[in-house]
């Protein structure tokens, strides 16, 4: 069987999502890490469009890049201490250990995970959706997800009141 | 036709990284940004059985991971912000306040 275009367009957005991730974990530059991950969201929201999930591509650009990464970049900005990030952002060893060693046990317990459960996962027909997502997205969430969905809306108020109630007490 | 554990092994691979990142690092910055890619790699997961599964409950679910992720984000970073205006240090290590 030979590669198809499919695949090799995955591999390359698949590739585009992960090495940026290392450089994110690995980098000794904070902010080489934030933007590193403003690239990992971006192939994240490539491999949605990939599985015809578009709408939350585009949900996924406009509120991790839009919001988020901005949000964290202000948040290094305004915390910038040279000497201190320095001193933290040094691997030590004694911890690199540890967390590599925890982080490829939990990595090899989840790939074994998925070998084990092979067949389940080759028996999904694997066609595409029908055409528009975005009515049975919004049918879902006004109909079966309602309450979710409302929680969801209240939480955003809380969450917009909170961060200015914190704010307003770090100005005095 | 790219098979769903290829989806699968990417998202734990992601997830492995952010979990190391998150072990790893004593900036809480950086342990922010870990979480983030944990949350990511879980998405990428749902996506990807939503798809295989035809079913649209999976992205319904991922639409509420992001809201929660994005007020995680905010809620955090204006906490972290306060604190850092009050004692200059965003080492995990020196954070020991209500260590009592």
């Amino acid at each position: 069987m030979g590669i198809e275009m499919k695949e090799v367009v995955f591999i390359v957005v698949a590739l585009l999502t992960v090495v940026p991730c290392l450089i994110v974990a690995f980098s000794r530059n904070i902010l080489y890490s934030a933007f590193s991950l403003f690239f990992t969201l971006l192939g994240t929201s490539g491999l949605y469009f990939f599985l015809d999930a578009e709408f939350l591509a585009i949900a996924q650009v406009v509120v991790y890049i839009g919001g988020v990464t901005v949000l964290l970049l202000f948040a290094i900005l305004l915390t910038k201490n040279i000497q201190e990030i320095k001193e933290t952002n040094a691997l030590s060893m004694k911890r690199a250990y540890f967390a590599g060693a925890s982080s490829f046990i939990l990595l090899a317990s989840l790939i074994f995970l998925a070998v084990k459960e092979w067949k389940f996962f080759e028996a999904g027909p694997g066609t595409d959706y029908p055409f528009l997502t975005l009515n049975q997205l919004g049918e879902l969430m006004l109909n079966k997800y309602l309450l979710p969905f409302e929680a969801a809306s209240i939480l955003l108020l809380v969450v917009l009141i909170g961060s200015l109630v914190i704010a307003k007490r770090a100005v005095k | 036709m790219v098979p769903l554990s290829w989806y699968i092994v990417l998202s734990a691979v992601l997830f492995s990284i952010g979990v190391f990142g998150f072990l790893v690092r004593r900036n809480l910055i950086m342990i922010f940004l870990s979480m983030e890619l944990m949350l990511n790699s879980v998405n990428i997961s749902f996506v990807a059985f939503s798809h295989y599964l035809q079913s649209m409950t999976g992205q319904v679910m991922v639409f509420f991971v992001i809201t929660v992720a994005a007020a995680e984000a905010a809620i955090g970073l204006a906490i972290l912000i306060v604190f850092y205006k009050n004692n200059p240090t965003l080492n995990s290590d020196e954070i020991n306040l209500l260590k009592g």
